[in-house]
């Protein structure tokens, strides 16, 4: 076997033949080289490149269905009126955009990036035959494939075949959770999931010690898998405190973020992590942050005001924190949920899941504007949902070509008509 | 996927010796004395100092599935919130009082490099495996067919030897679990699926987590509240439950009511109560094999249903019927109300046949891809169409029910063969594909042996099991007595699974309280009771390790010593759960084990205990 075939071994071939591939990269990465250099550079060489590319992209999830009439609203449609008797109330309230569309009222920072330039919205975002169960939905949009026969996740399929995790394993991270997101699950990616800096670390006075001294020279064919794992976890707890000496230091700034990052608010608690892991530069490149509390069959119109206010917080402070260390340019934000929901209105004032709904972009690099066209509320599928216009792998491709410049084929298994959101220049 | 064989016997230089030669070399490790191990790539060990070692091993439904969303298939699935983790535990410190590990130190010393040390490889050294003993081959099948064992039960295995401890598991009628209670009197704002939902403009959860648990603040409650309902039927239950976990007990002070379909269960009690069981049963076996079952017919109770007391009724079934035939078995999964629902059958008619269950029956449940066609999969979902949920008026029924309209009439060609199809003779058709036996038997054999078992193996015990009519009691005796079984290379072969991996912690422990702290850490480490994370069940093997669940296998451990009143002795525990056979750095660190504690955490931490 060749060093061409050499670099194509995935993790998995080597699970599969009793190796482990990770081990090799750990050890580059602490700069102590556990294999020979032919075979590292052969298997890293590329990989290292993207790790040092400075594009970041942050993906909130918006969990559980969030409504996008009430997020981006029509201003001049009768029809809203007549299908939502009470929650087009927010049409009245709404930031206007333009003549057709105002944002919630509760987004006045997305406004103001808006009115900057720096906010895409994607109109109509689904797929063909929309799954109305948030189960099926949430894995049809983890694995970029309607079909559901993907088991790997999509950006954890970006991660697997463009960087080097195993040597850097908070190039995939996901923020304020407890576990592996499905959009950033592949056998082939090492990933990191801290649920706060002062979670992920090993409980018990002695268990950091103790680790290192029980996992060095594991025999068998898991052996370095256990050792390199263990090593990972130290490595990460050593670079997330680094994380925490670079960018606390700047005291004008921690006031500013003490000021915008509310406590009570957890997705401004992810994202500020997030942020800390992005300007400490320990190699973060796709981070993942979610917000529950969307699945609104009722009393809609306050909840998803009061939703979208953390949204917006957090939004406008993580982009604000970027800015301040000059390095907003090289971070995008992109928002997903795995449906919007109904066109009509239920009794109680909420509504049932429905089909496409837009998504957000925003950052620097983005060319602000509405892209797609937006469903009509006159020409609702059969079960009264808004149709799509854009494939919501149209706005993957999107992020993986313009903004993370890599080859988005290889993610989702062909190409799309590109919607031209994101700066190429 | 799966490792490969431990020992290969390959004719000349394999790639995997070359690059394990090139890693060792580089780490200079290559011909390190190593302890109880021996070399991956030769079958002399290469090292006696095992000899030395003490081998003395004594040594809805849900929302009562409302007819509209059973026809168009829109369960209005819910989710339950991640749960956050216990504060950490700081050992007190104690004498010293232990007596050292009795074995010779080796030399394994890495020089540290900035921060923290690299870890040195291992590479082509293995362990020695001590399978020909019988005390070992009584510990790997207690290992592999149960969830280790307590002192009692490792004790009563050692005194009876491997082939009647093997009888014992497989004859000994298996003890259900204590009945999971329904809430006592259910209403709307006592329901613990309201709670999050309540809460939801207030507290949205971001500590939530990007897989769908998170969507803790937004789930949605049931539209249809089965209080009514449940209420109706409410009296109290004959079979109050003997030794109900904790928080099973509290969740319904009062008695416990019928369940019907339409009652509203706390799926979180539920998984409770489960593992609470899995510590407890005296007949682990059947645990295990539940286990097994509901990895394999895997439902989801997100989709199912997050308060749908169906998803407890299959897991009853998996039990009850665990060691029975095949046909049976997939005669009464066809239509079981979870997997109905999560599967899509009950959506799925013969005017629409939904191709979601046919498709997972052909490819997961029996067959494996590749042994039928497209035009298979659509001919079975006409087959199968017929079933549907209960409706309201029918708060009794636990199993689906086949309408003769919903089905489809006219024949259809199923894998071969022209006519009309029922379910029962889909199912016969399966049974007599040569693709079947197989399939199955390669399922048990990977959980219970190896991670890549020969097609010889697979063949021969397939042939057996198809015989035998497909019963899986003679299949798991044929595999418990089969020479590859105790081969050498099956010592550690296998990887914990988390609920293994805890629980068997908890029964060497002997603590009976850990089934909370078990729960927690199971979300944490990918194995979410009920909750698997594909139709196609956990993962195996290697894919349940990485650097954040080492880390929280290790804060388990140190949760669960925390939540004992008394520790018990840990001089032993390295004989007697880990076989001895110990690596160079968990020898170091039992040896600076303070007290009972530490090492009792160096051996749950220890790569030895996640292998199995």
């Amino acid at each position: 076997m060749g060093a061409t075939d050499l670099s194509r071994l995935s993790r998995r071939d080597f699970l599969k033949n009793g190796f482990v591939f990770g081990a090799g990269a750990a050890g580059l990465a602490a700069g102590y080289a556990a294999v020979p250099d032919v075979f590292a550079r052969a298997v890293y060489g590329g990989k290292l490149d993207g790790v040092m590319n400075d594009r970041v992209l942050v993906m909130i999830q918006l969990a559980g269905g969030a409504d996008g009439l009430q997020t981006v609203i029509p201003l001049q449609d009768p029809k809203l009126r007549a299908l939502r008797p009470q929650l087009s109330q927010a049409a009245n309230t709404a930031l206007p955009l333009d003549a057709s569309f105002g944002l919630n009222r509760s987004m006045r920072g997305v406004k103001a990036l808006w009115d900057q330039g720096k906010v895409a919205i994607v109109h109509g975002v689904g797929y063909p035959q929309p799954n109305y169960s948030h189960f099926d939905s949430i894995r049809i949009w983890e694995t970029g494939d309607p079909l559901r026969r993907q088991q790997d996740g999509w950006l954890g399929k970006t991660i697997a075949a463009n960087y080097d995790s195993a040597g850097h394993p908070l190039v995939g991270c996901a923020c304020g959770s407890s576990e592996v997101p499905g959009a950033l699950r592949d056998l082939d990616a090492t990933l990191s999931v801290i649920n706060g800096q002062n979670t992920f670390k090993f409980n018990g006075a002695d268990a950091e010690r103790a680790m290192g001294v029980i996992y060095n020279g594991t025999p068998g064919i898991y052996g370095a898998l256990f050792d390199t794992s263990v090593f990972s976890a130290r490595d990460t707890m050593a670079r997330l405190r680094l994380a925490r000496e670079k960018y606390t230091p700047r005291a004008a700034y921690n006031d500013n973020v003490n000021l915008v990052y509310s406590s009570r608010n957890q997705l401004a608690a992810a994202l500020q992590l997030a942020a800390q892991l992005i300007i400490s530069g320990v190699g973060a490149k796709i981070l993942h942050v979610t917000l529950g509390g969307f699945d609104t069959h009722d009393q809609q119109l306050a909840r998803l005001d009061s939703l979208m206010g953390y949204v917006d917080g957090a939004i406008s402070a993580f982009h604000a924190d970027l800015a301040a260390y000059g390095m907003s340019d090289r971070v995008l934000i992109a928002t997903w949920s795995e449906f919007g929901r109904r066109a009509a209105e239920t009794a109680n004032g909420g509504t049932d899941h429905g089909a496409a709904a837009p998504m957000f972009l925003i950052g620097d690099t983005v060319k602000g504007g509405f892209y797609g066209e937006a469903p009509s509320l006159g020409a609702l599928d059969r079960g009264g949902s808004l149709k799509y216009s854009v494939d919501f792998r149209q706005v993957y491709q999107e992020i993986l070509e313009s903004h993370l410049r890599v080859d988005s084929q290889e993610v989702l298994g062909k190409a799309f008509e590109r919607i031209p959101a994101v700066r190429t220049a | 996927m799966g490792a490969q064989g431990k020992k290969t016997a390959p004719a000349g230089p394999t790639r995997r010796k070359v690059l394990v030669t090139a890693l060792a070399t580089a780490a200079g490790v290559a011909g390190a004395r190593i302890l109880g191990l021996r070399n991956l790539d030769s079958t002399e060990s290469l090292t006696s100092a095992m000899d030395a070692a003490d081998m003395s091993m004594a040594t809805g439904m849900a929302e009562p599935a409302d007819e509209y969303d059973a026809m168009i298939g829109v369960p209005d699935d819910s989710y339950v919130g991640p749960q956050d983790l216990d504060p950490s535990y700081l050992p007190p410190s104690q004498p010293a009082t232990l007596p050292p590990v009795d074995v010779r130190p080796a030399v394994m010393l890495q020089p540290p490099i900035s921060g923290i040390a690299a870890p040195k490889l291992a590479g082509d050294v293995d362990w020695i495996s001590p399978l020909a003993k019988e005390s070992a081959k009584v510990t790997h099948l207690l290992r592999r067919a149960t969830f280790g064992a307590t002192d009692t039960e490792l004790d009563r295995a050692l005194s009876e030897g491997f082939a009647r401890t093997v009888e014992r598991l497989i004859e000994t009628p298996f003890v259900e679990p204590p009945v999971f209670p329904a809430p006592a009197a259910p209403r709307p704002s006592a329901s613990p699926s309201l709670s999050p939902r309540a809460s939801a403009s207030a507290r949205p959860s971001a500590s939530a987590t990007a897989r769908p648990s998170s969507l803790a603040a937004a789930t949605s409650a049931p539209t249809h509240m089965p209080a009514a309902s449940a209420m109706a039927t409410a009296r109290p239950s004959a079979t109050a439950a003997p030794s109900m976990g904790a928080a099973a007990a509290s969740a319904s002070p009062t008695v416990p009511a019928v369940m019907t379909n339409a009652t509203s269960i706390n799926i979180g009690n539920l998984q409770g109560w489960w593992l609470d069981w899995m510590t407890k049963s005296p007949t682990p076996f059947a645990e295990r094999m539940t286990l097994f079952w509901h990895g394999h017919f895997t439902s989801d109770y997100r989709k199912v249903g997050t308060n749908s007391p169906a998803i407890y009724w299959q897991n009853l079934t998996w039990r009850r019927m665990a060691l029975g035939d095949l046909r049976s078995m997939l005669l009464k999964v066809t239509p079981d109300l979870a997997m109905l629902r999560y599967l899509d059958l009950a959506a799925s008619t013969g005017r629409a046949p939904n191709e979601n269950y046919a498709r997972e029956l052909l490819e997961l449940f029996t067959m494996g891809v590749g042994s039928y066609t497209e035009d298979d999969v659509k001919a079975a979902a006409k087959a199968l169409a017929g079933w549907r949920l209960p409706m309201r008026t029918e708060p009794t029924a636990q199993t689906g029910i086949f309408d003769p309209r919903r089905a489809f009439a006219a024949p259809v060609t199923f894998l071969g063969k022209t006519g009309t199809f029922n379910t029962e003779s889909v199912v016969d058709t399966i049974l007599a594909n040569d693709a079947t036996a197989p399939f199955m038997v390669r399922q048990f054999l990977t959980s219970f042996v190896t991670p890549s078992p020969s097609d010889a193996y697979v063949a021969r015990l397939a042939d057996r099991f198809r015989r035998s009519r497909y019963d899986t009691k003679t299949l798991m005796r044929d595999i418990f007595t089969s020479p590859e079984f105790v081969a050498p290379e099956m010592f550690r072969a296998l990887i914990k699974s988390p609920t293994d991996f805890m629980v068997s912690a908890a029964k060497a422990l002997g603590a009976t309280n850990l089934s909370g702290t078990i729960r927690q850490y199971g979300s944490t480490l990918g194995q979410n009771m009920f909750d698997p994370p594909s139709v196609a069940g956990w993962g195996e093997g290697a894919s349940w390790i990485s650097s954040n669940t080492m880390l929280q296998r290790a804060n388990f451990v140190t949760a669960a010593l925390g939540t004992l009143r008394t520790t018990p002795s840990a001089a032993r525990a390295h004989e007697r759960h880990l076989d001895s056979v110990l690596a160079q750095g968990t020898v170091n660190e039992l040896n600076v084990a303070r007290d009972d504690k530490s090492r009792w955490f160096a051996v749950f931490a220890s790569p030895e205990f996640q292998l199995k």
